[in-house]
């Protein structure tokens, strides 16, 4: 996409995220087809104004579909929350209940295979937890299924390279992440300008000042580093980004609950919409801090760091 | 010349120039440290690779900055250069281009870049830190010229440099920021005493410089009278930009270092995880402003993230270091030892020298994010 073909499927993603329909108005706007014709674009955008949002879609399950490379109308089932690692249960979006199949990533003979199975196959709880507004759903496979995605020869499923799908949605994840804080830095800016004590507004004091402006500081750092791993394509680099991002995000929330005080405290303002959105996209396909130190480990371990990008 | 024919080439040259460019011993002084880098600078420079980036006017051979980026990452990731030390030509360049006439420039910058000359920086005084505007070593009208008198303090490698690049003030005491002149200065004018200030980590690196009637030739003003704000303004981002990409590749290489000789054990993977993901960060954030710099973009406040997320890798690399080789930086007395301990010490430095960490994070506050003056 040109600078201007991003501006214009910005502003439609933009509108599409506060329709009633979001996965409607998406498909009508052309999500996939931008997608399948400039990811980087496509996903920096949609994802960051998503997060911004507040709002919720099936862009995850396509973002996964892509990279799994089926075109298959399905939902992807996800590892269990925490972690990027696929186990017989797992959660899924919303997506699972208005899609017809689900697809299943199982673990054979040291590979990955990814196993489309009828989505009335996978048992599902609806996930109320911290963020009820996201709709995720706790799953498990049923008999039939479970036999379906575990026990028929490899060459029955497609093998797939989890890792770097997993990276696809990692990179998804971070932008949404990022965008969700930068709702974050932003209300608490607004509060700070507006809210006077002692005689004037609180943005006047250092206190308050470092605060946003430390926020700032680690939002444009997952920022500059999730850029990277779109340059570079790595899995691992992706997998920094994501949890400099998760770790990140938490961080603005700590800051700018403290900013907003008592109002942002409350469920008259929306930042706790925010900060509870972070913290679920924060576990899904690892959470930041255990991305962090499996990072850490694998460096102590090999004692060699990642190849950094080059200028 | 593009990025990837000049980094080809740079690469296979370092290679085959290994030995002429190696550091002598491994146990240097800051003194030792200063030849080799002229040195490093004669042979670089001989050879083309350092008059790529800078423009023809002034000894160099044009081209995007990034060649100057790749350059200084070279030298630095193989060893050969100490950044802070090779990265002045960085921050002071770029005002001559900007500010000196025409033909001081030319004279002047091809000495700096080919080592023949050091230069350093006289802005701070022992009054005036980050509050430039209230700096009082004068400059008043002597004929042509300008008679300078007073005191500068924290001027990194005065007791090396030929030239100095000064904040006076021409303007009254209450003038402010309007009443600033910059001046190019020789270092070996009479009226001018250098006294290096021992620092923590073993190496007397700045010093105070005073003025005494100091004589300077009105040729020498950089800019106009008065516009001495505008050198500084324009000179701090550069502080921020290149050099911080020279800073990041002495990073990657020290922690790659730490990782492979780290005591069993030693390294919480958390803290190695979170330090990596910084460094990274940082690093691709740099990255970014070499290349904003290279499109012409005019860098500004924005910069002052760079500089917080160095200081905050690199304190978090050394104190990993000071986990993963503590026999050593405490209580080794090897050449390799002495390393890790003066470069733990002075990356305490690193939230302090160039505008404080508090000072990065007044400044996004006010220009960046726009949250209006301070109480």
């Amino acid at each position: 996409m040109d600078q201007a073909e991003r501006e214009l499927f910005a502003r439609s993603v933009q509108a599409a995220m506060v329709s009633a329909d979001v996965d409607a108005a998406l498909a009508d706007l052309g999500w996939r087809d931008a997608l399948a014709g400039d990811a980087r674009a496509a996903v920096s955008t949609l994802f960051d104004l998503q997060g911004r949002a507040n709002a919720v879609s099936a862009a995850l399950d396509d973002v996964l579909l892509d990279a799994l490379g089926l075109d298959v109308e399905a939902a992807v089932v996800l590892p269990q929350l925490g972690s990027w690692h696929p186990a017989s249960t797992g959660v899924a979006t919303r997506a699972l209940a208005t899609r017809t199949n689900a697809v299943v990533i199982a673990e054979r003979d040291d590979k990955y295979v990814a196993v489309v199975i009828p989505a009335t196959g996978i048992t599902t709880t609806p996930i109320s937890g911290v963020d009820p507004a996201l709709g995720l759903l706790h799953t498990e496979l049923t008999g039939e299924s479970c036999a379906m995605a575990h026990d028929s020869p490899v060459s029955s499923g497609l093998v797939v390279d989890w890792e770097s799908v997993a990276a696809a949605g990692q990179r998804a994840l971070a932008h949404e992440l990022l965008g969700a804080a930068r709702t974050m830095l932003h209300l608490a800016r607004e509060h700070a300008l507006e809210r006077v004590q002692f005689g004037k507004p609180i943005a006047q004091f250092q206190a308050v000042r470092h605060r946003l402006a430390d926020t700032f500081v680690l939002l444009e750092a997952a920022d500059a580093l999730l850029g990277t791993a779109w340059d570079d394509g790595r899995p691992e680099t992706a997998r920094m980004a994501k949890g400099l991002a998760g770790r990140a995000a938490r961080q603005a929330a700590r800051h700018c609950q403290q900013v907003l005080a008592g109002i942002g405290f409350t469920t008259e303002h929306p930042f706790h919409t925010h900060l509870k959105r972070v913290l679920v996209l924060d576990q899904l396909l690892g959470a930041g801090r255990t991305l962090t130190r499996e990072l850490g480990r694998r460096v102590v371990e090999q004692r060699e760091l990642p190849p950094p990008v080059p200028l | 010349m593009e990025l990837a024919e000049f980094r080809a080439g740079l690469d296979a040259w370092l290679d085959e120039h290994a030995d002429g460019l190696a550091p002598p011993s491994r146990e240097t002084t800051l003194v030792e440290d200063m030849a080799h880098l002229a040195v490093v600078k004669r042979h670089t420079f001989d050879a083309g690779w350092m008059r790529w980036g800078w423009p023809e006017r002034v000894g160099g051979l044009g081209g995007s900055p990034l060649l100057r980026a790749y350059l200084g990452e070279a030298l630095t990731l193989r060893g050969l250069v100490e950044p802070g030390i090779y990265s002045m030509a960085e921050v002071l360049v770029p005002t001559m281009l900007d500010f000196a006439p025409a033909a001081l420039a030319a004279e002047m910058v091809p000495l700096l870049l080919r080592g023949d000359e050091t230069w350093c920086q006289g802005f701070s005084e022992p009054g005036t830190g980050s509050n430039l505007a209230s700096l009082s070593c004068r400059a008043v009208r002597d004929g042509d010229g300008w008679r300078v008198t007073g005191q500068k303090v924290w001027t990194s490698l005065a007791q090396f440099a030929q030239r100095c690049v000064l904040l006076a003030r021409t303007g009254t005491p209450e003038s402010a920021h309007r009443g600033i002149t910059a001046l190019f200065v020789d270092m070996d004018t009479p009226g001018i005493t250098v006294r290096p200030i021992g620092a923590m980590h073993g190496a007397e690196e700045f010093c105070e410089v005073f003025f005494d009637g100091v004589l300077v030739p009105g040729e020498r003003t950089l800019g106009q009278e008065g516009q001495g704000w505008a050198v500084a303004m324009d000179l701090l981002p550069y502080e921020r930009s290149t050099a911080l990409w020279h800073r990041a590749a002495f990073l990657q290489r020290r922690l790659a270092d730490l990782v492979a000789v780290a005591a069993p054990d030693s390294l919480d993977p958390d803290d190695v995880g979170a330090a990596t993901e910084l460094l990274y960060a940082f690093r691709a954030r740099s990255r970014a402003t070499q290349y904003r710099l290279a499109g012409g973009d005019r860098l500004g406040p924005e910069t002052s993230v760079d500089k917080v997320l160095l200081a905050t890798a690199e304190q978090a690399i050394f104190d990993l270091a000071l986990d993963g080789v503590a026999a050593g930086i405490v209580g080794g007395d090897d050449t390799t030892s002495s390393k890790w301990r003066s470069q733990y010490l002075y990356s305490r430095a690193a939230t302090i020298y160039g505008g404080t960490a508090e000072i990065q994070r007044n400044i996004i506050a006010r220009r960046v994010l726009d949250l209006g003056a301070e109480a």
